[in-house]
């Protein structure tokens, strides 16, 4: 056999290819070496089957280092931006739990997101308006991702009202209140150095006049998106709709996820 | 459960409705006589005699820290407005 390849050729003959080549046909898994070399050689199988599985094996290698590689970097960015441009929004906290006037910690809200309102409930017009809106936020997500019933661990996101007023604003004062926006929602209250505190993690600006029964407290109207770990993702002011606080809301969610967020 | 004085309970969603709907009452009709600011009705009330059946019915209905809130904040929405349509003005010249 080794005659043939020492053989001298008097046509150029292309390298690869299905035509007869004076290389070691080394793929080949034909039968015979002995046609002739101006005849084409027939097309093999195997050899085609080999070469495209092959092809097949290097493209979803590449595609799979490449999503790898992706994601990587998307989260080394979201890292680098943190630590720059993160304003640095909420912290720990034990208040009163209004339904249960039992102390509930920042902690308990984790493995969900959550949106704050700081508020009061003498509010005359800003503040009832403002809940109505974050429980039509909660129940457009809900009903988007088709979540039966409004069980506080089934819900997209969390409504959460804290008092700016604990005076006034009792466990039983809240725990009514609240009710009246939706069934979900969790009242906080505490002693009035707690919440002070509190609204100051938030950058809550609150003003509590000295007056002793009928008074308004001045206070900043935002609502503050907290992801599941806690972390502050953004706020949302008076001018923003629901629909509108709804598809940022989805953005962020998304987000989180793909930056392998845990719920 | 104590029983809490009634000025610490705070309205129900239906009594800020019941308010609210007497406040836009009283303001439409200082509309109508165009008079912006209210406390110019409590410091001559000669000047909207036919308002203050309205007025009477609005602060009865509502908490005094919500009327006074109500009043100031008419004063300043008619204000930005007037605001809002001079700048308007302007800029389109």
């Amino acid at each position: 056999m080794l005659s043939r390849f020492l053989r001298p050729t008097t046509r150029v003959r292309p390298m690869f290819g299905l035509h007869n080549c004076a290389q070691p046909r080394w793929l080949s898994t034909a039968a015979t070496n002995n046609q002739s070399p101006h005849e084409p050689k027939r097309f093999t199988w195997k050899a085609a089957g080999l070469f495209v599985a092959t092809g097949v094996g290097l493209a979803v290698y590449f595609k799979n280092e490449k999503e790898r590689v992706t994601k990587e970097r998307k989260k080394k960015e979201y890292e680098a931006n943190r630590s720059f441009g993160k304003p640095n929004i909420g912290g720990p906290f034990t208040l009163i739990n209004a339904a249960t006037e039992k102390p509930f910690k920042d902690t308990d809200l984790h493995g969900q997101f959550h949106l704050i309102y700081f508020g009061f409930t003498h509010c005359p017009d800003i503040c009832p308006e403002e809940l109505d809106k974050m429980s039509d936020v909660v129940d457009i997500l809900a009903s988007e991702e088709k979540i039966p019933g409004s069980k506080k661990e089934d819900l997209p996101v969390v409504p959460v009202f804290i008092t700016c007023d604990p005076r006034r604003d009792t466990p039983a004062i809240v725990r009514e209140y609240v009710k009246d926006f939706h069934p979900a929602m969790v009242g906080l209250t505490g002693d009035i150095d707690t919440i002070k505190r509190v609204a100051k993690s938030y950058r809550v600006y609150i003003s509590i006049p000295d007056e002793e029964d009928d008074y308004l407290v001045d206070h900043s109207i935002f609502f503050y998106l907290m992801d599941p770990q806690g972390e502050f993702v953004d706020c949302y002011a008076r001018d923003k709709t629901p629909e509108e606080i709804v598809e940022s809301f989805k953005t962020y969610k998304q987000e989180y996820l793909e930056r392998g967020g845990t719920k | 459960m104590s029983a809490l004085p009634e000025s610490s309970k705070p309205p129900t969603r239906a009594e800020r409705k019941h308010c609210w709907k007497l406040r836009d009452e009283y303001f439409t009709c200082l509309d109508k006589i165009s008079i912006i600011d209210p406390a110019i009705v409590d410091k001559d009330p000669s000047r909207a005699e036919g308002c203050l059946d309205s007025k009477k019915k609005y602060e009865d209905g509502c908490m005094a820290s919500w009327v006074e809130y109500f009043n100031k904040r008419r004063v300043i929405d008619v204000r930005q407005k007037q605001y809002l349509e001079f700048s308007e003005k302007m800029s389109g010249k």
